[in-house]
C-alpha cells in the first residue's frame, strides 16, 4: 500500500508522539495518581515508622531506627490486638467461605428456577451499599435495650443475646454484621464458578450412583478451586484490615475485646503517636502481603483430588 | 437550576479555599474549631455579629466536629502548620493538644492586659495553667449536676435523692414500677457511660467530687488514693452500680456520650448527669420537655454533696494560627459581658453573670446563678503529664472488673491500688 | 427425576427467609426513620410504621450548621468527578500497560500499583493528610476527588478486557497505518463501551460509600459527604436516633435504586474484576 504524500502537512503532535511515546502519555495520569496518592504516602508512612513521634511531622524528624517497632512489640496491648486480629480473620474467612459456598450451592439448584435471581439480588445488596450506613443500622439493632435482635429472639422464645455489650459476644456480633455485609460477594463468585462446572462429570457420577457427599468432595469441590482461591485471598485481605465495623459499632471495646490492629493503629495516630502508628501500619502491611502470598501459594500447590 | 449554580459555586469555592490556604495573610476570616454542635455554631454566629460592630473587616467562622474528630484534626493541623485561628474546648482536652504538639500559645500576657477581671477566681486561672503556660482563656465553667425525671419521682412517690442509699432505693423503683407508665419493663435506674477511658473515669469523677472528695485516682503529690476508706466506699458503690445493683443498662460498658444520651433522651433512664450545656435541649418539647429536676450529687455517708465543676471550657490560640494577633484580640473579646451573655444564652454556661438573664427556665437558672455547693475537679493531667496513660490503664482494670465482677470488691480495690502505684512509678520514671 | 413440588416450595420458602434476613436491616432502617421514639421502644420489630412522620427528615435539614443539600451536592460532585477521573486514568493506564507491557518503567508501575492496593487502606489515608498538605490540597474537594481516583478493581477490569481483544484486530489496524490514538479512539473505544459502562457503575457505587478519606482530608464540614455527615451525627451533644436512620436512608436509597436498575451489570462487573485481581 502506498501512502499518498500530503503536501506541506506537518505531523501533528499526536503523530509525532506515536509509537512508544504515546503509551507513556496514556500511562502518565495513571502513574501520577499511583505515585502521588499511593506510593508517596506509603513511603512517608514507612519513613515515619523510623522517627520519633514528636518530631515526625516536623521538617527535620529525629530518626530512631527500630525503636518504634521495638516498643510496639513490647506493648502487650498491641500483641493482644494482633492475636485478636488473627483470630477474627481466621473465624471470618472460615465462616464467610462456608456460608457462601453452602448458600451458592443452594441457590444454584435448578429447583429455584427464575426466583434464584431475586435471592441473588438480596444477598448481594449489602455489598454495594455504603458500609457505614449498614453498620450504623446494625449497631442499633444490637442495642440490648430496644434493638430488633433481642426483640426478635424474645419473640421466638430464645434468650437475650448480649451483643456488643459483653466481651464474650462482641466479636461474634461483628462477625455476624460483617458476614451480612460481605458474604454476598463470595456467594456470587461461587455462583459464577458453579455455572462453569463441567456438567458431564456430574452426570457420569450420578450414573455411578455416587453418594452426595462423595460427589461434593470429589467432583464439585475440585472444580471450584478458582473461586475458593479468589475468595480466600480476598477474604483474608478483607478481614485482616477490618476497620469500619469497629469504628462504628464497638470502638475496640468492650475492654479491648475487638481492638484490632487497624483500629489500634488509627487510635495511635489520632493521639499523635505517629511513629508507633506507622510502625503498626507497616507491620500490618507486611502481614497482609505475606499471608496473601501464602494463601495464593497454598492454593496453587494444593492437591485437590 | 439553583442546584447547578450552587455546584459551580462549590467548585470555585474549592479552588478559592486552596488559594487562601496558600496565602493566609490576606484573609481576615478567623476560623474556630470546636465540638459544641449547633448550639456552638449559633453562639459563634452571635459573637461574629457582636465582634463585627467593632471590627467590620473580620469574619468569624466556626466549625463543629464530633469530639474525637476534633482531637485528631487539631493535633494533625497544629503539627503540620495548618492550624485554624482558634480552638475551643474543655481545658483537659487542650492540655492533651499542648502535650502532643507543644504549639498552644501562652495567653498569660493577654489575660494580664485585660486588667482586673473579678469574675475569674484564682482557681479558674490556676486551672488554665499548664507547664507554666496559660493555655486557655477560661470562657465557660462546666457545671455538672445530678438529674432525675420529675414525673418518675412522682410516679414512685419519692423525692430527689440526697444520698446514695436514696439513689439505690429510687433506682430499684424506677426499674420495677414502670415509672413512665407505658406498660413495658424497659426503664433503667441510671444512665452512665463506660466505653472509653474518659467516659468511665469521668463518671467516677462525678461520683467522687459530688461526694465532696478532692481526687479520683491520684493526688498532686503522686499518691494513689483509691484505697483510702472514703474513696474506697465511693468506688465500691460506683462499680456496683454496674454489677451487683444493676442500676444501668447492661449495654453501658459499650456506651459513650451518644448512647448515654440516647437512653436519657429516649426516656429510658431515671437518673443521670445533667451538664449545663444539656439543659437548653432537654427543656425542649420533643426531648424531655423540661420533665426533670436537678440538684447536687448524692452524698455518701456524712460527706458533703456538691455540683461538680467538671472543668473549664476555654479558647486557645495555636502558635501557628494564621492570624494570630486578631485571634488573640477575639479571644479576649470572648470575656466581654456581651459575649458572655451570648455564651449563656446559646450554650448554657459562662464565667460571668453580671448581666440580666430573662426568660430562663428554673433549670437553666440553677446553673446561671449558682447557689449550691460547687466542688471543682482537680485536673490531675495538669500536674502529672502521664495521667492520661495512667487513667487508660485504670479504665482497663475497672472495665475488666465490671465485665467479670470479682467476689470481693475490697480486695480488688486494694490490688488495683497497688497495681496503679506500680504503673504510676513506671510512667513517672 | 421430576422435581418434587413440596421440596421446591420448601426451598423457595427457605431462600425467601434468608433473603429477608439480608434485606431486614434496610427495612428496619427505613421504618425507624418514620416512627417516633416511643413506638420504636415498644415494638422494635415492627416494619410498617404506624404513622409516617417526617419529623426526622425535617430535623436533619441542617446538620452542623450546613444545609443537608451541601452534603448531598458534595456527595454527587465527589462521586461524579472521581468516577470520571478513575475511569479515564485506569482506562488509559490499563490500555498502555496491556498494549506495551515491556516498555521500560511499566513493569515497575504495575508492581507499584499492586503495592498500593495491598496497603491497609485506612492506614494509607493517614499519611495522605501530609501529602495533601504538601500539595496545598488539604480541605479541598479536588484533593478528595484525586485521592478517590485510584481504583484497583477498575484497573483490573479494563486490563482483563484489553487482554481479551484479539491481537489481530489491532495488528490489522496498524497495517493500515492508523496511529495509536486512532486505534484507541476508533477501534478499541467502541468495543469497550459495555465494559466502560460497567466500570462507571461500580465506581459510582464504591465512591459514594467512601467516608474515611473524606473525613481525613476535610478541614471543615464544607467538604463532608453524606456518609461522613452520618458518622458525625453521633456527638457529645446527644443523639437523634430517628435522624440517624433518616440520614442513613438518604445515604443508602440512591445506591439501592441504581443497583436495582442495573443489577446484572454490577454483579458481573464485580465478578470479572475480582477474578482478575
Amino acid at each position: 500500500m502506498v501512502a499518498i504524500p500530503v503536501p506541506a502537512a506537518r505531523p501533528t503532535l499526536i503523530q509525532r508522539l506515536d509509537g512508544a511515546a504515546i503509551f507513556y502519555v496514556f500511562a502518565l495520569p495513571f502513574a501520577a495518581l499511583t505515585i502521588v496518592m499511593g506510593l508517596w504516602p506509603i513511603a512517608l508512612s514507612i519513613q515515619t515508622s523510623f522517627t520519633e513521634s514528636f518530631t515526625a511531622l516536623s521538617p527535620e524528624p529525629t530518626f530512631v531506627g527500630l525503636e518504634n517497632y521495638r516498643e510496639i512489640f513490647a506493648d502487650p496491648q498491641f500483641i493482644r490486638s494482633i492475636n485478636l486480629t488473627l483470630l477474627y480473620t481466621v473465624l471470618s474467612v472460615a465462616l464467610n467461605l462456608t456460608v457462601a459456598l453452602a448458600y451458592a450451592l443452594f441457590l444454584n439448584s435448578p429447583l429455584l428456577g427464575r426466583a434464584a435471581m431475586i435471592f441473588k439480588l438480596c444477598v448481594f445488596l449489602p455489598v454495594i451499599t455504603p458500609d457505614l450506613a449498614g453498620y450504623i443500622v446494625w449497631k442499633w439493632m444490637y442495642n440490648t435495650d430496644f434493638g430488633a435482635i433481642n426483640a426478635g429472639l424474645n419473640a421466638l422464645g430464645l434468650p437475650d443475646f448480649a451483643g456488643t455489650s459483653s466481651q464474650s459476644t462482641a466479636m461474634i456480633s461483628l462477625l455476624i454484621a460483617e458476614l451480612w455485609y460481605h458474604v454476598g460477594f463470595y456467594v456470587i463468585i461461587f455462583l459464577a464458578n458453579l455455572a462453569m462446572i463441567d456438567k458431564s462429570l456430574i452426570e457420569a457420577a450420578r450414573m455411578d450412583a455416587t453418594p452426595p457427599w462423595r460427589m461434593f468432595t470429589r467432583i464439585i469441590l475440585p472444580q471450584l478451586r478458582p473461586a475458593i482461591m479468589i475468595n480466600s485471598v480476598y477474604a483474608l485481605i478483607q478481614f485482616l484490615k477490618t476497620f469500619t465495623v469497629v469504628v462504628v459499632i464497638t470502638k475496640g471495646g468492650p475492654a479491648g475485646s475487638t481492638n484490632f490492629v487497624s483500629y489500634h493503629a488509627y487510635q495511635m495516630f489520632d493521639q499523635a503517636q505517629y511513629g508507633k502508628a506507622a510502625a503498626m501500619a507497616s507491620t500490618l502491611f507486611a502481614g497482609v502481603m505475606v499471608l496473601a502470598f501464602f494463601v495464593y501459594w497454598l492454593n496453587q500447590r494444593a492437591d485437590w483430588r | 437550576m439553583a442546584s447547578l449554580r450552587r455546584l459551580k459555586k462549590l467548585i470555585l469555592a474549592g479552588t478559592a479555599s486552596s488559594m487562601i490556604a496558600a496565602s493566609p495573610a490576606i484573609a481576615e476570616e478567623l476560623v474556630v474549631w470546636h465540638d459544641l454542635g449547633d448550639n456552638g455554631i449559633a453562639w459563634f454566629e452571635a459573637l461574629n455579629e457582636l465582634y463585627q460592630a467593632e471590627n467590620p473587616d473580620v469574619t468569624i467562622t466556626s466549625v463543629s466536629f464530633p469530639t474525637d474528630q476534633w482531637f485528631g484534626k487539631v493535633i494533625a493541623a497544629l503539627n503540620t502548620n495548618t492550624a485554624p485561628d482558634l480552638i475551643y474546648n474543655n481545658y483537659e482536652r487542650v492540655i492533651r493538644i499542648e502535650n502532643q504538639t507543644d504549639k498552644v500559645a501562652d495567653l498569660s500576657d493577654l489575660l494580664a492586659a485585660q486588667g482586673d477581671l473579678p469574675f475569674l477566681t484564682e482557681s479558674d486561672k490556676g486551672v488554665a495553667m499548664y507547664d507554666g503556660k496559660m493555655i486557655i482563656l477560661p470562657i465557660q465553667r462546666v457545671q455538672m449536676a445530678f438529674g432525675a425525671r420529675k414525673s418518675w419521682l412522682e410516679a414512685v412517690g419519692e423525692d430527689m435523692p440526697q444520698t446514695w442509699d436514696d439513689v439505690m432505693r429510687v433506682a430499684k423503683k424506677f426499674q420495677t414500677e414502670d415509672p413512665d407508665g407505658n406498660g413495658a419493663d424497659d426503664t433503667f435506674g441510671m444512665a452512665l457511660q463506660a466505653a472509653r477511658p474518659r467516659d468511665l473515669i469521668h463518671m467516677l469523677d462525678l461520683y467522687t467530687f459530688g461526694a465532696g472528695l478532692r481526687h479520683t485516682l491520684i493526688d498532686p503529690d503522686g499518691n494513689i488514693v483509691i484505697d483510702q476508706p472514703e474513696h474506697k466506699a465511693v468506688l465500691t458503690e460506683f462499680l456496683k452500680s454496674f454489677t451487683d445493683y444493676g442500676l444501668v443498662s447492661p449495654d453501658t460498658v459499650n456506651h459513650s456520650f451518644g448512647e448515654m444520651y440516647q437512653l436519657i433522651e429516649g426516656g429510658r433512664a431515671g437518673m443521670f448527669r445533667v451538664g449545663d450545656w444539656n439543659v437548653k435541649k432537654w427543656d425542649g418539647e420533643d426531648v424531655l420537655g423540661g420533665d426533670f429536676v436537678i440538684g447536687e450529687w448524692p452524698s455518701h455517708g456524712d460527706s458533703e454533696n456538691a455540683v461538680v465543676i467538671g472543668g473549664m471550657r476555654g479558647v486557645a490560640v495555636p502558635e501557628n494560627s494564621p492570624n494570630k494577633d486578631i485571634a488573640m484580640d477575639f479571644a479576649a473579646f470572648m470575656l466581654s459581658a456581651e459575649a458572655q451573655k451570648a455564651s449563656l444564652e446559646n450554650v448554657g454556661a459562662a464565667v460571668r453573670g453580671d448581666f440580666d438573664i430573662e426568660g430562663f427556665s428554673e433549670r437553666r437558672l440553677y446553673f446561671a446563678k449558682p447557689e449550691h455547693d460547687l466542688n471543682a475537679y482537680d485536673f490531675p493531667e495538669s500536674v502529672h503529664a502521664f495521667y492520661p496513660e495512667l487513667e487508660a490503664e485504670y479504665h482497663r482494670v475497672l472495665l475488666d472488673a465490671i465485665v467479670n465482677p470479682p467476689d470481693d470488691w475490697a480486695s480488688f480495690i486494694d490490688e488495683t491500688a497497688e497495681a496503679m502505684r506500680a504503673k504510676a512509678t513506671e510512667l513517672a520514671g | 427425576m421430576r422435581p418434587n413440588p413440596v421440596v421446591k416450595a420448601a426451598m423457595i420458602a427457605l431462600a425467601s427467609f434468608i433473603s429477608l434476613l439480608f434485606v431486614f436491616p434496610y427495612l428496619w432502617m427505613i421504618a425507624a426513620s418514620f416512627r417516633d421514639t416511643e413506638a420504636i421502644l415498644t415494638a422494635p420489630l415492627r416494619l410498617w410504621p404506624e404513622s409516617f412522620s417526617l419529623k426526622a427528615y425535617r430535623d436533619i435539614l441542617v446538620l452542623s450548621g450546613e444545609p443537608l443539600s451541601t452534603y448531598l451536592i458534595n456527595s454527587l460532585l465527589i462521586t461524579g468527578a472521581s468516577t470520571v477521573f478513575t475511569v479515564l486514568t485506569s482506562l488509559m493506564g490499563a490500555y498502555a500497560l496491556t498494549r506495551a507491557p515491556h516498555l521500560p518503567g511499566f513493569g515497575l508501575l504495575r508492581v507499584g500499583f499492586l503495592l498500593v492496593i495491598m496497603y491497609p487502606y485506612m492506614l494509607l489515608v493517614l499519611p495522605v493528610y501530609l501529602v495533601m498538605f504538601q500539595l496545598g490540597l488539604l480541605g479541598t474537594t479536588i484533593g478528595i476527588i484525586l485521592f478517590l481516583s485510584v481504583g484497583p478493581i477498575q484497573f483490573f477490569l479494563f486490563e482483563q478486557f484489553f487482554k481479551s481483544i484479539p491481537r489481530e484486530v489491532i495488528e490489522a489496524a496498524r497495517m493500515d497505518n492508523a496511529s495509536e490514538m486512532k486505534i484507541l479512539m476508533r477501534i478499541v473505544a467502541p468495543m469497550s463501551m459495555p465494559v466502560v459502562m460497567t466500570v462507571i457503575l461500580i465506581t459510582v457505587l464504591l465512591n459514594w460509600a467512601q467516608w474515611f478519606p473524606v473525613l481525613v482530608i476535610s478541614r471543615s464540614t464544607d467538604t463532608y459527604t453524606l456518609p461522613v455527615a452520618l458518622l458525625s451525627l453521633n456527638s457529645e451533644l446527644g443523639v437523634n436516633f430517628q435522624g440517624i436512620m433518616a440520614l442513613a436512608t438518604l445515604t443508602t436509597l440512591p445506591v439501592i435504586i441504581v443497583y436495582l436498575l442495573t443489577q446484572r451489570r454490577v454483579m458481573e462487573g464485580m465478578i470479572s474484576g475480582a477474578v482478575k485481581g
